[in-house]
């Protein structure tokens, strides 16, 4: 669906260049909700902007059903945008226009006729759920009911792409919910492909069926939302996944380490597994339970331990090594990072 | 009593005088000053046209049309006025140094109230795929209509103040009035009658221009 290969973006400012973006390269399946997440100044803004070319890279190249966006001229870049919707952290609605105007406005760009304007305006008003709002001006909406009016704005002229930056970041939580909600309703009831950006790894683990790690202009961590909450690589996606699933142990809490301090991640099936019971048969050694969460992304039930292994070191290894095998993520905690787990 | 007849028919033709005076002037000052105001906010860096050449020369014109003090400016485009309507004395001469005079205003007054819309407004309107004219029409007009309004009611009252000087082309009007009676013949009552009226005028107007905006304003 959108093909990215070897984007890089710069900027000239009176500080010298900034490398916004550097070789970025992506895929994006139709039907998908990818999620981009990064630290403020990462590049997400600059990299989804790019998909509509209203940020226009300097290298590189970026397909869209076949098609190089890239090469188009003005008047088919028009063209183009009309199938690709996007929704913004601050709205950006027309203050000028009731919601039923502001819905109706991409088609009036496009051109669609009045009857059929109208017929497309009280459908997305109800599929939004904001029929009882059609003459309000958006000063007179909250937060969550103006991204609503952003969402069926963007859905106007029947997108194949919907690009979100930030879409939630100004909502309370409840709204964020309920947009999210909305936004994987779309997506299912119209097959949209939806690319978002946002900082909250929360929005990534409710919605997103992928996910891309930004850091300084580069994509460092990407693949399955559920794979990477449980074995994450980067320092910058554990510090993401740390904000929704708190490892941390009770301040009153005094653990003596005797062993080796592991942190095993499990999904899906493997949840069900008797881990402990096996390692303390089969290995002789000691897993002493610090921690133990278990959580679900999507559906997918999702669970952390931090163990204390007790033994000699080679029992330790091989037993390490088997919870490899079970497809168990396991990760040997330095001495930092017990510190701070 | 007679005398009161005659000095409010006066003051009466003086008004109208001045009110024709501005509403001309004002008319020709926004035709020309809308699209100048237009141009010098899209061709900024940024907006939907950049042009740094475009926006120069007319950001120096404006300003140079602006520090121009009127009186100065009225006696200087004498020929030019004589050139457009045939004569450079009488009320209708005096539209023509007053329109120029409020050109570049407008242009400052349209290009302020379209520069407060915001820039996320237009770039979803560019993410739709809308044309540069589209963006005008669809986007910056409607978005600033109130803020437009303001801008010409004020327009119109500096207007005001401009056509009194116009007494020294023979405009007439009711600055004319006050100078010409209260000042060089001591008729005081003339005069206070005059300012009243002016001062009617410069509220009735400010009145109106808020209470137009008020009703397109739904920011
Ligand atoms: N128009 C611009 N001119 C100069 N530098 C820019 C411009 N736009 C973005 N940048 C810089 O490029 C870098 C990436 O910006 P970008 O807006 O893409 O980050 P972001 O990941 O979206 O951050 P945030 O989470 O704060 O929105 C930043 O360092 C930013 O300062
Ligand atoms: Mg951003």
């Amino acid at each position: 669906m959108i093909e990215i290969r070897g984007l890089y973006k710069n900027y000239i400012t009176a500080q010298g260049s900034l490398t916004a973006l550097s070789n970025i390269n992506l895929n994006i399946k139709e039907g998908e909700i990818y999620g981009i997440i990064g630290p403020s100044g990462a590049g997400k803004s600059t990299m989804i902007r790019t998909l509509n070319l209203l940020e226009v890279p300097d290298r590189g190249s970026i397909m869209i059903n076949g098609e190089e966006i890239t090469a188009l001229n003005k008047k088919e870049l028009r063209e183009r945008r009309k199938k690709i919707g996007m929704i913004f952290q601050h709205f950006n609605l027309l203050s000028s226009r009731t919601v039923r105007g502001n819905i109706s406005f991409p088609m009036e760009i496009a051109g669609v006729p009045d009857a059929e304007r109208e017929e497309k305006v009280e459908k997305l008003m109800e599929l939004v759920g904001l029929s009882d709002r059609a003459d309000h001006y958006p000063s007179e909406l909250s937060g969550g009911q103006k991204q609503r009016v952003g969402i069926a704005r963007a859905l106007s002229n029947d997108p194949e792409i919907l690009l979100s930056d930030e879409a939630t970041s100004s909502l309370d939580p409840e709204s964020t919910d309920s947009i999210l909600k909305l936004l994987k309703k779309i997506r299912d009831e119209l097959n949209l492909t939806i690319v978002l950006i946002t900082h909250e790894m929360d929005v990534i683990k409710k919605v997103c069926d992928r996910v891309a790690v930004m850091e300084e202009g580069q994509i460092v961590e990407e693949g399955k939302v559920i794979d990477i909450f449980v074995n994450p690589q980067q320092p910058v996606t554990r510090r993401f996944i740390k904000t929704v699933i708190d490892y941390n142990l009770p301040e009153g809490l005094n653990i003596t380490q005797k062993g080796r301090l592991v942190r095993v991640s499990f999904k899906g099936e493997s949840t069900h597994k008797p881990l402990i019971s096996l390692l303390i048969k089969k290995y002789n050694i000691d897993a002493n339970i610090l921690y133990g969460k278990i959580d679900e992304i999507q559906g997918i039930p999702f669970g952390t331990l931090i163990l204390d292994l007790e033994g000699s070191d080679e029992s330790i290894d091989e037993a390490l090594e088997f919870i490899g095998q079970l497809g168990l993520a396991v990760e040997v905690l330095t001495d930092e990072q017990s510190n701070s787990i | 009593m007679n005398n009161l007849t005659q000095y409010s028919e006066l003051i009466w033709n003086g008004t109208l005088e001045t009110l024709y005076m501005v509403g001309v002037s004002l008319f020709f000052a926004v035709i020309i000053g809308l699209p100048l105001g237009i141009l010098i906010v899209i061709t900024r860096k940024d907006h939907i046209a950049p042009c740094q050449f475009i926006y120069r020369i007319l950001d120096t014109i404006i300003n140079i049309g602006r520090s121009i003090p009127f009186i100065i400016l009225m006696v200087a485009i004498i020929p030019f006025t004589r050139k457009l309507v045939g004569s450079s004395i009488g009320t209708t001469a005096a539209i023509v140094p007053l329109a120029v005079a409020a050109i570049p205003f407008v242009g400052r007054v349209v290009e302020s109230a379209m520069l407060e819309i915001s820039p996320g407004v237009i770039e979803a309107a560019r993410s739709m795929g809308a044309t540069p004219l589209q963006i005008i029409m669809k986007v910056l007009l409607p978005e600033a209509l109130p803020g437009l309004i303001l801008g010409i009611t004020l327009t119109a009252i500096n207007l005001i103040g401009y056509s009194a000087m116009a007494g020294a082309i023979g405009g007439g009007g009711l600055g004319d009035i006050a100078i010409r009676y209260g000042y060089q013949r001591f008729r005081v009552t003339v005069m206070i009658a005059t300012v009243v009226v002016l001062v009617l005028l410069v509220d009735i107007i400010q009145w109106i221009g808020n209470k137009i905006a008020a009703y397109y304003d739904h920011r």
